[in-house]
């Protein structure tokens, strides 16, 4: 078990995605970075940045800090929401969709393009949910 | 009686909410007036019976309370008679028969949480509870059936109380939920989109206490709460001789404009989302008030477009909402104009909105018509089929207008008929139906212009005279008990007054008392060729998936510059394999609107209603290419899972 956001639990998201998700198939090889704001996680409210970028179906980079410098990295797309509603998303419990559709997280950037990426996605978290993980 | 014994009836529930109020003149139940929480009222009885009936929920102690609550006065078997042809003292005399048969440890004290404690703190111990039972009548009106979660239900009485309860949902964080008469949340939790519409654990924010209403005759504008219904607000606008554009009786006036806005037969004239909304005072997700007038809110106005604007859930909690109330004409008349094909009643509408002729406006369908006015859904089938096989009527222009605009209106139309032949129509609905295959019908068919014949012509005052129109006839199809008391109503004249129906708007909800209905459609550029257009993508999923689909209204809006239509899938929400097909018709629905351009389907106009019109519609979305529609839906997918999971 590694701790949901953690160092070492972005290590492993990050391999598992390498090496089980197939680039063109699962990642439709996508270009898109992505900045989750995951706020008031307990016990003190603090809040995680939790980057992902990908190129060509690739990912390049997955970062979790608590360094607001990341913010810097100018992500396509930044998706704002609680603790708690990233928990739902990471164990699989709903989609980023379904999140943003029922108000629980906030999404800045280009519609159309966040609609070409849904599905890779999609795809991303439920490989990441395979991580063992504790919250 | 059994629970089993209900069952059909409970099962098929509509969630019209019209027990709620007092819609008929009959009083409301006084048990749910007294206790507020939908359990004690017939509809969520009804649910309750079904809940327990299929073993969804354990009986605890507020059973008893609920059950002995109700004094079987009978007014409730009047209301839902009216509407749906139920009777919800069966489902009490069950729930009567079902508690005899409980040991009294049967019934389970349900016991307080740190939660239901903190929302008792903040709006009285009466008025928040975590009970199954209470619970359980929620579901299909806000909970989505069977759901699993832990829910608490709270029915605050001031703005500050919902600033406490979101405070604490926000420290306890756990999900929060506004309803109101939960009439959208009873058509939309059937179908695919129960999962977005609602939470799956959290409080259920019912607002029904807060009914404050007040009507400034001088700036012509009213102020409420958000348990202030259309009827309620009507009725309030009245005794001023002023009127409200609200849609059906039962809504929520507020739920109704953050939802879709509010558009109306009248909107054409008084307008639609913005253009009645003076100033707003809400409560966004950090539990701050704050209002549309404020100087330093973030953009009010500003709304997402297109294919991931869908958002059911709203942002904010309206508390309170100013709007424009409107004058009332003097020489107001109703007039329809009948028409055999859509494109003509079309052609004639758009002339009417963009000279700005009638007050009220609309097209409605030969469905719409004869369900609404019919006493019974088998006698508005029995219409429908006559109105279509003999008198070639199948969609109306339906307008209230001054005298002024009734002659230009008889100018332009081959053929019209008023208030007397609506009031014959409507009393003699059933006579007409026994007239199914009468020779008076074969012959008026056989006419070359059978509407011209039946409604301009010689054969109009044999037509009349043969629906024999009265309350006495028209009620000899209720239930014996109930007849004297129908007779009365349909004596009174607003029961039959076209104008009163489209102020007051107590029959939409007929379209529920057979099936449950789910509405497509949405806003369009008011052009003919993109109206018929939708028509098309909407009919063509009906048809492929086996669905019954009927066009509803159209009404135009800013002049005929755009339009709202309304189409219907009718459905039996109580077969699973229905739903399923309801829901790819909503799917393929979507799809085929989306190709068009212009087009926003009615869904994704949701919590955007106090905003600014412009934003949502504007600039006309251009059809989507193939391409785009691909990761349409590869969304659905990822929203809802595969076909098969829905
Ligand atoms: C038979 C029928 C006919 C209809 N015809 C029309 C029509 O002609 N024109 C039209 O515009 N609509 C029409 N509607 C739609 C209907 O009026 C709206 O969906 C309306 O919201 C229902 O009111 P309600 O009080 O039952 O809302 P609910 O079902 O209780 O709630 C609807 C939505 O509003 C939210 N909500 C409730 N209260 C608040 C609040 N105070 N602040 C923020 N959000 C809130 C809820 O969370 C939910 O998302 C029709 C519906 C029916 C069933
Ligand atoms: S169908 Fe409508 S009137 Fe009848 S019990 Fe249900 S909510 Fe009340």
């Amino acid at each position: 078990m590694v701790k949901y956001l953690s160092q070492e639990w972005a290590e492993q998201a990050k391999k598992k995605v390498l090496t089980e998700l197939d680039k063109a198939k699962d990642l439709k090889n996508m270009n898109a970075s992505l900045l989750n704001v995951v706020q008031n996680i307990p016990p003190d409210n603090k809040t995680i940045y939790y980057y992902i970028k990908f190129t060509d179906g690739n990912l390049d980079e997955l970062i979790t800090s608590t360094d607001e410098s990341i913010k810097q990295k100018q992500a396509d797309f930044i998706v704002a929401g609680d603790y708690t509603t990233f928990i739902q998303i990471n164990n699989g419990q709903m989609s980023s969709a379904m999140a943003l559709l029922k108000n629980r997280v906030k999404m800045t950037g280009n519609k159309m393009k966040a609609l070409t990426i849904t599905k890779p996605i999609d795809n991303y978290n439920r490989c990441v949910n395979g991580v063992p993980t504790d919250y | 009686m059994k629970l089993s014994d209900v069952l059909e009836t409970t099962k098929k529930e509509p969630h019209c909410g019209l027990c709620r109020i007092d819609f008929l003149g009959t009083g409301v139940c006084s048990a749910g007036k007294k206790h507020g929480f939908v359990a004690y009222y017939p509809e969520g009885r009804m649910e309750l019976a079904r809940a327990l009936a299929e073993h969804e929920v354990e009986p605890t102690e507020a059973l008893r309370d609920i059950v002995n609550s109700c004094n079987l006065c009978g007014v409730c078997d009047r209301q839902c008679y009216f509407v749906t042809q139920r009777r919800p003292t069966q489902a009490q005399h069950a729930l009567q028969d079902y508690l005899k048969t409980l040991p009294p440890e049967a019934l389970k004290t349900t016991p307080e949480d740190d939660i239901v404690k903190g929302l008792r703190a903040i709006v009285g111990n009466s008025w928040a509870t975590n009970d199954p039972i209470i619970i359980a009548s929620y579901q299909r009106s806000v909970i989505k059936q069977k759901s699993k979660g832990k829910y608490y239900i709270a029915m605050p009485k001031t703005t500050e109380e919902i600033v406490a309860i979101v405070n604490l949902a926000n420290s306890h964080k756990i999900p929060y939920i506004p309803r109101g008469n939960g009439t959208f949340f009873g058509v939309a939790l059937q179908t695919l989109l129960a999962e977005p519409a609602t939470i799956e654990q959290g409080i259920i924010i019912d607002l029904w206490r807060m009914k404050d209403l007040e009507v400034d005759p001088e700036s012509i504008t009213a102020t409420i709460g958000p348990g202030v219904t259309s009827f309620e607000l009507q009725k309030a606008a009245h005794a001023h001789k002023l009127r409200a554009n609200v849609a059906e009786a039962e809504s929520c006036v507020i739920a109704n404009a953050q939802n879709l806005g509010i558009v109306t037969t009248w909107s054409n004239t008084y307008g639609w989302g913005t253009d009645n909304f003076i100033d707003a005072e809400f409560i966004d997700s950090t539990g701050t008030i704050q209002h549309l007038s404020d100087k330093d809110i973030p953009n009010p106005y500003a709304a997402e477009q297109g294919l991931l604007s869908l958002s059911l859930i709203p942002s904010v909690i309206i508390t309170k909402l100013t709007l424009k109330l409107h004058q009332i004409l003097p020489d107001e008349e109703a007039i329809f104009v009948p028409f055999t094909n859509l494109s003509d009643a079309l052609d004639l509408a758009h002339e009417l909105a963009q000279r700005n002729i009638g007050v009220s406006l609309a097209v409605l369908s030969r469905k719409y018509l004869t369900e609404f006015i019919s006493p019974t859904h088998e006698i508005a089938e029995d219409f429908n089929h006559i109105a279509e096989k003999y008198l070639k009527l199948n969609y109306i222009v339906d307008v209230i207008c001054d005298k002024y605009s009734k002659k230009t209106i008889e100018e332009l139309a081959k053929v019209t008929f008023g208030q007397t032949m609506l009031k014959s129509l409507i009393l003699g609905s059933s006579k007409l139906a026994s007239m199914k295959d009468s020779s008076l019908l074969k012959m008026i068919a056989e006419e070359e212009d059978p509407l011209k014949a039946v409604f301009g012509g010689p054969m109009r005052k044999h037509f009349e005279k043969g629906l024999a129109a009265s309350p006495k006839e028209l009620v000899k199809v209720f239930d014996k008990d109930l007849q004297e008391f129908f007779e009365k109503l349909y004596s009174k004249p607003e029961l039959t007054d076209s104008i009163w129906l489209h102020n007051f708007r107590i029959l939409p909800c007929r379209m529920e008392r057979k099936h449950m209905w789910m509405y497509r459609g949405g806003y369009m550029p008011g052009d003919k060729e993109t109206i018929l257009k939708v028509v098309d993508a909407l009919e063509k999923p009906a048809q492929q998936y086996d669905i019954d689909g009927a066009f509803g209204f159209l009404s135009y809006l800013e002049r005929g510059k755009l339009a709202h239509l309304e189409y219907d899938y009718y459905y039996d929400h109580t077969d699973p394999e229905a739903r399923k097909r309801v829901n790819k018709a909503i799917v393929e629905s979507w799809r085929r609107q989306f190709a068009i351009k212009g087009v926003t389907p009615l869904e994704f106009i949701c919590s955007k209603g106090l905003h600014r019109k412009e934003h949502i519609i504007y600039p006309f979305l251009p059809g989507l290419s193939e391409e785009e529609l691909g990761h349409f839906e590869e969304l659905i997918e990822t929203l809802f899972g595969g076909e098969d999971t829905w």
